[in-house]
């Protein structure tokens, strides 16, 4: 009996629910494939993919953020909030609805791109800003306070161009917290800074995400430090063809 | 409210990026300024010519070749059409002469009457027009030598042989004006009909009851030798020419002149028109693969603002903003260089031209419909690039770079 309940209270706060869901992409003749036969994520985890660069782990990410949409789909359901609904996600991207993913997203989906992705003609502040400012969110003291908390209330005036490459970085995930989503995916979001910096921003981040009990779906190549960080690793596994044109990844999880 | 902020967003890129915007700016002037230094010239020269043949009345003016006998039905008939703008009667040349004489000038002046009337087109429109039988307009040689000027008194008198014995008559006569030079350029005066008629009547020996004037009574009937006829346009000449011959009345016209214009208004427009259209396609082509590849180069910062959340048209109405400001600013900065080209061409060709007249000439709704036209070709091509932009899946743009 106790294990029905905890399967029901499982499902019931799962965040995302994956099961036979495939990218696949192809070029120079070389094609890749992501498959991803069951994964359910729940909420308040936060989950580290790790692995080598090419593997799939932007492409599993892109398509959480609904970014990427699959290329075959037995179910995809997101539940952002405990209370609501389990949206069709498979069922939005059949019909092309990119309007109501990007609402989606929008509303529930911090997003931290590995290269920062700042607006470069936007201030710090501004940057910062955007996710509250395109939900119509008041423009409080929020943005102020987390960077603070980032270390970089400083530069809040000034352009992306004028910070150093981890300054950078904690903007970008300034801006995937500002809106308060319930979900943030980050890409490799310390890949370009050195280890030290690296090792500081990931405890920065995943320390803010803790305090704001925000499920956290992080891909990495380091995986000692994430392992210190206390998150769960997603399994995958890749195998790649002899003549290394076709090369299959599969998560589970 | 979601718009105003993809305008705001889209104008501080503008402005953030101003080297880059400043270029496809120039890119544009470059190419339009031209066009309009081409396009004022051909407005300009063929404009100034066809304002020359419509502005002179000669131009319009349809005369008998020989003389023929016109009554007053004739010319009622004629001057209810509505091609006709000005018909007065000619009388006899011969009898149609006045000598004048002022208080100021010793000299007599044989002067040759022109028989006149409200809206004479030889006569600048609004100014002194023949009053009465009295009152009369000079032209200006005549206006010389007697000294006189409009409001002065002259003598006009004539002579006729009447019953076997010499006779002169005299009629005080007010000068109501002086014609411009163009107008007559001989010694003339152009009175109301009735003074012309009264005058030929004279010398005819018949009487003229206005001035007291003995003689045979005037006969019920009455014919004319000729006429003054001026036709609305001079697109209108051609038409009452063939209706005239018709009519046996042969008649000469300038129609051989207008037409010559005509045909080099036409063959200079195609001309005109075959560049106009290369250039345009190439303007387009040219706008159009700036715009094009300006929105492919955004293609990471317009995925950014859709990972945020902004919807698919709200992305296109970002680089549509931008397109605006680069056709608004490229068309300014083509005006500039028009004026410039215009000013220096028609400085260098003032010479040659007659006063007030220009080589290079462009009309406020010619701005307008250069504006139009680049605003039009500049929003539909970041339109199309901004929908194909927003269409892409938004990881495939932040992958990108």
């Amino acid at each position: 009996m106790e294990n029905v309940f905890q399967a029901r209270n499982k499902a019931k706060s799962t965040v995302y629910h994956m099961r036979d869901v495939v990218r696949d992409r192809a070029s120079e003749g070389v094609t890749f494939r992501l498959r991803v036969p069951s994964l359910q994520i729940s909420q308040g985890e936060k989950i580290a993919l790790i692995g080598e660069s090419g593997c799939g782990k932007s492409t599993l990410l892109d398509m959480l953020a609904f970014i990427a949409q699959p290329t075959e789909i037995a179910a995809f359901r997101f539940r952002p909030e405990l209370e609501g609904d389990a949206i069709d996600v498979a069922q939005l991207w059949n019909k092309k609805r990119m309007n109501s993913l990007g609402d989606l997203r929008k509303q529930h989906i911090g997003y931290v791109m590995q290269t920062g992705g700042l607006l470069p003609y936007l201030t710090v502040r501004d940057n910062m800003s955007l996710s509250r400012s395109v939900l119509g969110l008041a423009q409080n003291d929020t943005v102020e306070s987390l960077a603070r908390e980032l270390g970089i209330a400083r530069h809040l005036d000034k352009l992306p161009e004028t910070l150093s490459v981890g300054e950078r970085q904690r903007v970008a995930i300034g801006r995937a917290l500002a809106h308060e989503p319930s979900i943030v995916i980050a890409d490799e979001p310390t890949a370009s800074v050195d280890p030290f910096a690296a090792e500081k921003i990931m405890s920065l981040f995943i320390g803010l995400a803790e305090e704001r009990n925000i499920t956290v779906v992080v891909a990495s190549h380091a995986w000692r430090h994430i392992q210190r960080l206390g998150l769960r690793r997603l399994a995958h596994h890749t195998h790649r063809s002899k003549d290394g044109r076709t090369t299959e990844t599969v998560v589970n999880g | 409210m979601r718009l105003l902020k993809t305008l705001r967003l889209a104008s501080r890129d503008y402005a953030h990026e101003w080297q880059m915007s400043g270029c496809f700016v120039l890119a544009l002037a470059a190419v339009l300024g031209p066009m309009l230094v081409l396009f004022g010239l051909k407005f300009g020269i063929v404009g100034g010519m066809l304002q020359q043949l419509v502005e002179n009345p000669e131009n319009r003016e349809i005369r008998p070749v020989s003389s023929g006998q016109f009554d007053l039905d004739w010319f009622t008939g004629m001057q209810g059409r509505g091609d006709v703008a000005f018909l007065v009667p000619r009388t006899r040349g011969i009898a149609a002469t006045l000598e004048l004489n002022s208080e100021k000038s010793k000299r007599i002046v044989r002067a040759e009457l022109i028989p006149s009337g409200h809206g004479d087109p030889l006569l600048p429109a609004g100014g002194s027009m023949p009053e009465g039988m009295r009152g009369v307009v000079l032209s200006q040689l005549a206006a010389e030598k007697l000294q006189v000027q409009a409001g002065d008194r002259i003598d006009g008198s004539a002579v006729r042989q009447y019953l076997g014995r010499k006779e002169r008559q005299h009629v005080e006569l007010e000068v109501s004006g002086v014609a411009p030079v163009g107008a007559f350029v001989r010694e003339g005066m152009f009175a109301d009909v009735r003074l012309v008629e009264a005058i030929e009547n004279y010398r005819d020996g018949r009487e003229v009851p206005e001035f007291g004037w003995q003689g045979a009574t005037n006969p019920e009937e009455r014919s004319y030798p000729g006429f003054r006829l001026y036709a609305k346009s001079i697109y209108r000449v051609a038409a009452l020419k063939d209706d005239l011959t018709l009519q046996g009345v042969e008649v000469r016209t300038k129609a051989a002149d207008i037409d010559l214009v005509m045909r080099m208004d036409r063959n200079l427009s195609l001309i005109y028109w075959a560049i106009a259209v290369i250039g345009l396609i190439g303007f387009s082509l040219s706008l159009g693969a700036s715009l094009w590849a300006n929105v492919d180069r955004k293609r990471k910062e317009l995925s950014v603002l859709r990972l945020v959340g902004f919807r698919t048209g709200d992305i296109v109405w970002f680089p549509v903003t931008q397109a605006f400001y680069t056709g608004l600013l490229g068309w300014a900065l083509a005006i500039g260089i028009y004026f410039v080209a215009a000013f220096a061409i028609n400085n260098m060709l003032a010479e040659q031209m007659g006063a007030g007249q220009e080589v290079c000439v462009l009309l406020p709704r010619h701005f307008a419909m250069a504006l139009a036209l680049t605003l039009g070709a500049a929003v539909f091509a970041a339109a199309l690039a901004g929908w194909r932009s927003a269409r892409i899946e938004p990881s495939e743009g932040l992958r990108e770079i």
